[in-house]
């Protein structure tokens, strides 16, 4: 066997031992996307009931007062980012496209004379910021999967804290938040949107479309302190839903990934198979070419016998 | 007979829905009861043990930490920062 046909040998060998960790990975995020949609789907009950609440009190009682619905919050000029990212490779473009949105972002919120604060969840994100010589305020890397809502509680805690600091060195006016949207299985959107300020759904506003119309509440112990209970609860329903659909989102991503890279890997198989049995077919037309050739020499030579 | 059409959720996951004859909860400013056609309440709740009678007369109880309760047109949402089982040799 010729030194070209072993090279060729030893590519496809290769190529098909990657092929198959890519589809095992492939498989597994696949695995996993449905169960991770189906946290998110097990969050969405609370999300709407709190969701609920806030919107009765808000339109009942028309003088409630809460930091967070202050619209007007302007003391420091901080901005926080709650970025969310992957722990690991092989996802695709799906950390990249959320660290996009991030400095978009970020750029954006400059441009208006305010300091944007990164608080990063994933050792993608945190890197990126720390290679570039702007470490984030606040990381959470490594998390792990199945932590999902400790974690959201304790960014929650943390924000909120950041939040109502008086100390301008740590206060923050605005809190926005960046992360995935778990659409389909095939479609996800990085996203960036604003949690703090919330913007109550003014009743005023909109007459004329249909919205829900909240019964005349009683009020345990008073609306005041109803809106303090439920205000952190959802930034951190929220944080946690973002989290979740970040995490499917990942899985997603990878399976997408991973499909690829199965192509690909099949791709090169078929290339290098190709260029093997050329290369094999090749020597064979030598080889029987140099027989004829060293007949064709003998037998023009005269002589009768070898 | 009118009842409560109950549902009642932990921020990942719910934990008990149904229709229910009466429910008790615990109040931050003391226990409460809930029955049919009570007036709409949006209520904080403290520390304490949710109690479900559904309509066939069984309980259901957990040990909850924080949350809200709230009851509109005989629909009751109660959402707990956790819940958990009083009573592991219960179910």
């Amino acid at each position: 066997m010729g030194a070209q046909q072993r090279e060729y040998k030893k590519r496809i060998g290769s190529a098909q031992g990657m092929k198959k960790i890519f589809k095992a990975k492939e498989m597994v995020a696949a695995s996993r996307i449905a169960k991770a949609h189906a946290r998110v789907l097990a969050t969405t009950p609370y999300a709407d009931a709190i969701t609920r609440a806030i919107g009765a009190v808000a339109t009942h009682s028309g003088d409630v007062a809460h930091p967070f619905l202050d619209q007007e919050r302007s003391s420091s000029g901080r901005a926080g980012i709650v970025l969310i990212t992957a722990d690991r490779g092989m996802t695709g473009s799906y950390s990249h496209n959320v660290i996009r949105a991030a400095e978009e972002l970020a750029n954006a919120l400059q441009e208006e004379g305010k300091t944007p604060v990164l608080y990063v969840v994933g050792r993608k994100g945190e890197t990126y910021y720390r290679f570039r010589n702007r470490p984030p305020h606040e990381a959470w890397a490594p998390y792990h999967e199945g932590e999902l809502p400790e974690l959201g509680h304790e960014i929650a805690q943390r924000v909120t804290a950041d939040l109502l600091s008086e100390d301008p060195e740590t206060h923050l006016d605005e809190l926005y938040l960046v992360g995935t949207r778990f659409k389909t299985r095939f479609q996800q959107v990085a996203r960036a949107t604003r949690l703090v300020p919330i913007e109550v759904v003014d009743a005023d506003e909109d007459h004329g479309t249909a919205r829900p119309t909240y019964p005349l509440y009683e009020f345990t112990p008073d609306a005041e302190q109803v809106m303090d209970e439920l205000m952190p609860r959802y930034l951190e329903s929220k944080l946690v839903n973002i989290l979740l659909q970040s995490m499917a989102s990942e899985h997603a991503a990878t399976q997408r990934a991973m499909k690829t890279a199965t192509d690909n890997a099949e791709t090169q198989v078929k290339k290098f198979t190709r260029l093997a049995n050329s290369a094999r077919q090749a020597e064979i037309t030598q080889e029987i070419t140099e027989i004829v050739g060293g007949a064709d020499a003998l037998s023009g030579s005269g002589r009768k016998e070898r | 007979m009118s009842s409560l059409a109950v549902t009642f959720v932990t921020s990942d996951r719910t934990v008990w829905s149904g229709s229910a004859s009466q429910v008790v909860v615990p109040a931050a400013d003391g226990s409460m009861g809930i029955l049919p056609r009570m007036q709409p309440t949006l209520a904080i709740l403290d520390r304490g043990v949710v109690r479900i009678h559904d309509e066939s007369g069984q309980v259901t109880e957990r040990e909850v930490a924080g949350g809200f309760v709230s009851v509109d047109a005989d629909v009751v949402t109660i959402a707990v920062d956790r819940a958990a089982r009083r009573d592991p040799a219960e179910r």
